[in-house]
């Protein structure tokens, strides 16, 4: 299978405090890894790191992405890249309409890849139906983006942005929390639905229900900024069942 | 020593104003009326601002006018309507008029050195009736130039029941614009302006609002100086359910100064007032946002919100923002916030995060503050600088 993403010996600090302590983590194209982990182990940092927020002292390691160091690339780079982290906080961005938002977004990430922007009635046309998917109404998109959203509104937001982008490593960061069990089933699957053998996935949750309807090919504990063990969908079972404890005191 | 030495400025200051060269040049206002003599002799026991007065802390009118020619500049005014609209616009001289027509009195005049001045000598009057709600936006051009100065003045009358859009338009000259517009608005009507400012003199307007019954004044205004420049809006909420929503955007030129200050005065019950200012300050560029809720005594069911924010875009733009209350009931639901600083990061990284540049994030959250008051629909976006539409 084709190497996709290699995340070699990395360590990254946060006011010299070690969060992620020597990180080995490969995905190949295609595949859908979950980390699971306790409050505080580092996954959201994690996610931050790739996605290349600034705040965080990488002392050690690189992060492969199709053969490129990603630690080269600006955050908007890494993006252009396929690179799409779905937030576990959405930020609020008063005065710029949602659909508008899409839509630079999207002639941003085409431009980069040498495409003309889509048409405005094709882009219209895809937007309204992925938002039907997502059970978003149409009046959502014209609103100031994630303005006066709701938690639940925010993740299918999030949601709405991976199916219309279509990355090639998207990031889901605790995107089932904050959503009811209605929403939830509806955002997982849409996300479900993107799944492809061209793309992949990272997805930082704490329910292995979300791993019920986006089944991962491996999942992964992660303890004070390490994965301390590997295995298959039946590992989160067993996290679902009795906690962490067994990894936090091995 | 040093407050005879002040009053003697003022006295200086006082006497040139007065002066035969500045009298010669009132052709149509020989006659000195009794009121223009009392405006004047209020004019002369205040003084020119400075900023030793709280109301002008930010604002050193005294000092900024200090060089400049004191004899009347060029200023051309010009009002479009539509010709079905029944509008009567004249050119009249006030002091024949019933004057309670017009300056209606406030508490707010006590102190208001620029509104005597303009009382003094206002040289361009402008009365507005308006019976019946106009079909199109009634367009006010003003537009100075050459050095000096000028005292324009407005007077709207609205009828009961009207609605009416009015846009001003505000260019030109190297002197001292100093301004006074009064709207009168009558029962259930409303007014709905469209501001900008885009003065190369030195530029100080004064809004006199008196509210009746169920009326309502919405301005939105864009401020884009060329010098320094002052608004000053002094609303009096007479009547009960009247309403008024200021909104501002100001992004002054290089090193020029922009101040903003808006007092609300509800004496009627059941009134409503909403200021907001959204700046975005940079190469040296001053700002002030000053605001007062004032809520009197017995005055039952108000709602007041005042609000800022100011984007400094280098170290060296400044804000300055003073919101005050004066609230003498419980029957009131107020807010009041002020942001000032540089973009949010958190922000601008989940834009980068969607492959939109640094600088291009930048711009759309820019653009982004200025939607709130300023949409896309608004009469007033073609008049934004380029970066920003």
């Amino acid at each position: 299978m084709k190497q996709f993403l290699n995340i070699k010996n990395l360590s990254v600090s946060v006011d010299e405090k070690l969060i992620i302590n020597n990180l080995n983590l490969k995905i190949n194209k295609g595949e859908i890894h979950a980390i699971m982990g306790p409050n505080g182990s580092g996954k959201s940092t994690l996610s931050n790191v790739l996605a290349g927020k600034n705040g965080y002292n990488v002392t050690n390691g690189d992060i492969l992405f199709c053969k490129e160091n990603l630690l080269d690339f600006s955050p908007d780079e890494r993006a252009n890249k396929g690179i799409f982290l779905a937030f576990q906080y959405p930020v609020e961005i008063p005065g710029v309409t949602n659909i508008n938002f899409i839509k630079t977004a999207m002639e941003s990430n085409r431009e980069f890849q040498g495409l003309d922007p889509l048409k405005p009635g094709d882009f219209l046309k895809l937007i309204k139906e992925k938002a039907e998917l997502l059970g978003i109404p149409e009046d959502r998109l014209k609103r100031q983006l994630n303005v006066g959203f709701s938690g639940g509104e925010k993740k299918r937001n999030e949601a709405l942005q991976l199916m219309m982008l279509n990355p090639s490593l998207a990031i889901l960061d605790e995107t089932d929390s904050g959503l009811d069990v209605d929403a939830f089933k509806i955002v997982a699957d849409a996300i479900n639905s993107t799944r492809s053998k061209d793309n992949s996935m990272l997805i930082i949750t704490h329910y292995q229900r979300l791993l019920e309807r986006i089944q991962p090919d491996i999942v992964h504990v992660f303890v004070n900024g390490s994965i301390i063990e590997s295995g298959g969908p039946e590992l989160a079972n067993e996290i679902e069942k009795n906690g962490y404890e067994r990894f936090s005191n091995g | 020593m040093k407050l005879k030495k002040m009053v003697m400025k003022d006295l200086v200051m006082v006497n040139f104003l007065s002066s035969e060269k500045l009298d010669q040049s009132f052709d149509n206002l020989s006659s000195f009326m009794d009121e223009r003599v009392e405006a004047y002799t209020n004019f002369k026991n205040i003084g020119i601002p400075s900023k030793r007065n709280e109301r002008w802390k930010y604002t050193d009118l005294k000092n900024d006018i200090r060089g400049i020619d004191f004899s009347l500049c060029k200023t051309l005014i010009e009002i479009k309507k539509a010709s079905s609209d029944k509008i009567d616009i004249s050119q009249i001289d006030y002091f024949n008029k019933n004057k309670s027509d017009y300056l209606k009195p406030t508490k707010h005049l006590n102190d208001e050195a620029v509104i005597y001045l303009n009382l003094s000598y206002s040289n361009l009057f402008r009365g507005i009736t308006i019976k019946e709600s106009p079909e199109k936006p009634i367009l006010v051009n003003i537009d100075s130039s050459g050095e000096g100065m000028s005292f324009p003045r407005f007077i709207f009358n609205i009828y009961p029941n009207v609605n009416v859009e009015i846009h001003f338009f505000i260019r030109g000259g190297k002197g001292f614009i100093n301004q006074l517009i009064e709207f009168n608005i009558d029962n259930n009507s409303t007014v709905n302006i469209f501001r900008v400012n885009e003065s190369t003199s030195i530029h100080s307007e004064t809004f006199m609002t008196y509210l009746s019954t169920n009326s309502n004044l919405f301005l939105t205004n864009l401020s884009l100086p060329k010098n320094k420049s002052r608004f000053q809006a002094f609303n009096s909420f007479n009547e009960e359910h009247s309403s008024s929503v200021f909104k501002s955007v100001s992004i002054p030129y290089e090193g020029c100064k922009d101040d903003f200050l808006v007092y609300n005065n509800h004496i009627g019950s059941s009134c409503e007032s909403n200021v907001g200012m959204r700046s975005i300050l940079e190469k040296g560029v001053e700002c002030s946002f000053q605001a007062l809720i004032d809520i009197e005594n017995k005055v039952k069911n108000s709602k007041a919100e005042q609000d800022c924010r100011a984007i400094l875009l280098d170290e060296k733009a400044s804000m300055n923002a003073k919101p005050e209350m004066k609230i003498f009931n419980n029957d009131v639901v107020c807010k009041h916030g002020t942001t000032i600083g540089s973009l949010n990061k958190d922000q601008i990284f989940y834009l980068n995060s969607r492959g939109l540049s640094k600088s291009r994030a930048e711009k759309i959250l820019l653009q982004g503050i200025i939607s709130e008051y300023i949409p896309e629909n608004s009469p007033l976006r073609n008049f934004l600088p380029e970066n920003y539409k």
